[in-house]
């Protein structure tokens, strides 16, 4: 091939290329990043929909305010906690239960469909679930349990610390399986020559994970942490089903904590102003996290 | 068996396995990634104990499902009786007023399969050939546009509703099916890029190469190779996409109203009026819910398979 042919095959390339993602791009500048500079636009205001002709441009106001709301700090402090540990449990549990899982000669089929069935469920109907049928005082599964056990009788949302403790639960119960099936592909694709290997080298058990295991399913594990934190940094239907962000703000993420401040107090200058927060710290979670993707 | 022997073989089932090809033992579910190699006598006893394991791990996620299952078919007093009651006579009752009673859920599901349908369909029509692109071509910008759609896949919510709740209100929009199907496209669009490239950087590139010196069209090598390559990706994309869009909850609670309203808000308001009925809530949900639990199962082998390396990767080694 002449250098000339080469060159135009390269540009072919090129058009062919973002004619096929300019389509894609221009669907999401419209509908993603035109309506956060809006947002953007909005959190330099005073919206609220209670009070309309105090309406108007309020400079950075909304963001001096939060520095003194104890609530927002609330907010950031349990949007924290309720992130990491979710992401944690569900990592390690998915990956001990695949490691698990992995072992077992017969129902693995049957554990795979249960595994489906928490992902597949919509969150905010797991929430009404677990606020009715099983964390309900006296008559809920886990409180029968817990009175059968001795350990008595719990007001599971309704206790300020036992409610956080009840969100992550719900979380890890319906997103663990996620984490588990990953892992569990990850672990059944790997090759089997480098484990007999290892083995005849007398490498036990915990120095074939660590060196062997870990290593080679590393990609699945970056995968699951980067959408799983994705989801635990805007999770709302299930929160807001089981607790609604309480009792008083015990439940309250950040997330929670704009929505009830834009449509519940109709403050929406203020909401967009802790929006912007949130967005700020998802998009330095998920540009770190862009990092460890791409690195090695 | 010998002992010495046990040592470098595979016991049991994986034995008879051993002779054929990995990809054919993945087909017939005999999908172990590496050979049990332990003594015969320790071996039952830890296999009985991950039997056990596995047997309590199955009931903490199917127990709540299969519970509500049950209540839905219980009277409101059965419901609340201590300690519960397994044992009842059941009834279809709550079934029938979920159904055909005041507060039927039929409008909501047809709301909900109009916006999933669609919002899916076209989040499938822009997310592939982007993703395409992005996984294998020459795109100019190429680390930066991965990086956008990535970004875009991050964005809260709750960041979204605000703006798109003032503009819609603005311009009566509020309600309607093309503001929420418009606001789907938000989380669908970029996950299914993001999910797509993933399978499409799976297929070896001889593959393509060997397409294009047939001298077959670029886009004819894309729909004709490429494409027959994915169909597993697209298939587990198409449901991911679904699901997520029938499940979804914040931007139908905000954006929707009395017209649009899917399964998912007139489930929450259900609980938020009838906060005891809980044997039409489950009887509700199970209506709400039975699509993408019937979609899940169907497509759980293809959801799993997906989730795993594509073809070549499993078949290169045996």
């Amino acid at each position: 091939m002449s250098a000339t042919r080469v060159a135009t095959f390269a540009r072919q390339e090129r058009r062919f290329a973002l004619a096929l993602f300019l389509p894609a791009l221009v669907v999401l500048l419209v509908t993603t990043t035109a309506p956060l500079v809006y947002l953007a636009w909005n959190s330099a205001m005073r919206i609220d929909l209670s009070m309309p002709w105090l309406s108007g441009f309020a400079g950075a106001s909304n963001y001096v305010n939060m520095g003194g709301d104890p609530r927002f700090w609330n907010s950031l402090r349990l949007t924290l906690v309720y992130t990491v540990s979710t992401v944690v449990l569900q990592v390690t549990l998915g990956l001990a239960l695949a490691l698990l899982v992995l072992r077992i000669p017969h129902g693995q089929a049957a554990l795979r469909v249960a595994a489906i069935l928490p992902i597949v469920l919509a969150p905010v109907v797991v929430g009404l679930f677990w606020r009715t049928l099983v964390l309900s005082p006296d008559v809920g599964l886990v409180d029968v349990v817990t009175r059968a056990l001795g350990l008595g009788s719990h007001n599971w949302l309704g206790d300020p610390q036992l409610a956080l403790i009840s969100v992550i639960a719900i979380h890890t119960w319906q997103w663990t399986p996620f984490a588990f099936l990953v892992m569990l592909a990850s672990l059944s694709s790997l090759p089997p020559d480098v484990f007999e290997a290892a083995r005849i080298d007398r490498a036990n058990a915990w120095q074939r994970f660590i060196h062997i295991t870990l290593p080679l399913i590393r990609p699945a594990i970056v995968i699951v942490v980067i959408m799983r934190t994705m989801i635990a940094l805007s999770a709302f239907a299930a929160i807001f089903a089981a607790t609604g962000g309480g009792p008083g703000t015990a439940t309250e993420i950040l997330n929670l904590y704009a929505y009830r401040t834009s449509f519940s107090e109709f403050n929406l200058g203020y909401g967009a102003a802790l929006a912007m927060v949130l967005l700020a710290i998802t998009l330095g979670v998920s540009f770190a996290m862009f990092r460890v993707r791409r690195g090695r | 068996m010998k002992r010495g022997q046990a040592r470098f073989s595979r016991s049991g089932r994986a034995e008879k396995g051993a002779r054929l090809d990995f990809r054919v033992r993945k087909m017939i579910g005999e999908n172990r990634a590496w050979p049990v190699f332990t003594k015969e006598g320790t071996a039952r006893i830890r296999t009985l104990l991950l039997v056990a394991i596995a047997a309590v791990l199955l009931a903490v996620w199917a127990f709540p499902i299969l519970w509500a299952l049950l209540t839905s078919f219980k009277t409101e007093r059965d419901v609340l009786a201590y300690p519960p009651t397994v044992i009842f006579t059941p009834t279809l009752s709550n079934y029938r007023d979920v159904i055909f009673g005041s507060a039927s859920l039929l409008p909501n599901l047809v709301s909900s399969v109009i916006i999933a349908g669609v919002s899916t369909a076209l989040t499938l029509l822009f997310s592939i050939p982007a993703a395409y692109a992005l996984a294998r071509l020459d795109l100019p910008a190429k680390r930066a546009s991965g990086f956008y759609v990535l970004a875009t896949q991050m964005l809260p919510p709750v960041g979204l509703i605000i703006p798109y709740y003032l503009v819609l209100q603005k311009v009566g929009g509020l309600d309607t099916y093309s503001g929420l199907i418009l606001i789907y496209l938000t989380f669908s669009l970029p996950f299914a890029i993001w999910l797509m490239v993933s399978y499409f950087e799976d297929i070896p590139r001889e593959m393509e190469e060997a397409a294009l010196l047939d001298r077959a069209g670029r886009l004819r090598a894309l729909w004709y190779v490429i494409l027959p390559q994915v169909r597993g990706g697209i298939a587990v994309t198409t449901i991911f996409v679904f699901l997520n869009a029938w499940n979804e909850f914040l931007f139908a609670v905000v954006l929707g109203g009395n017209r649009v309203r899917p399964v998912t808000v007139a489930m929450f308001n259900f609980i938020s009026v009838e906060q005891t009925l809980w044997a039409k809530l489950a009887a509700g949900a199970m209506l709400a819910m039975a699509p993408v639990i019937l979609l899940g199962l169907l497509a759980q082998r293809h959801i799993v398979k997906g989730l795993t390396v594509g073809a070549v990767k499993g078949g290169g080694r045996t």
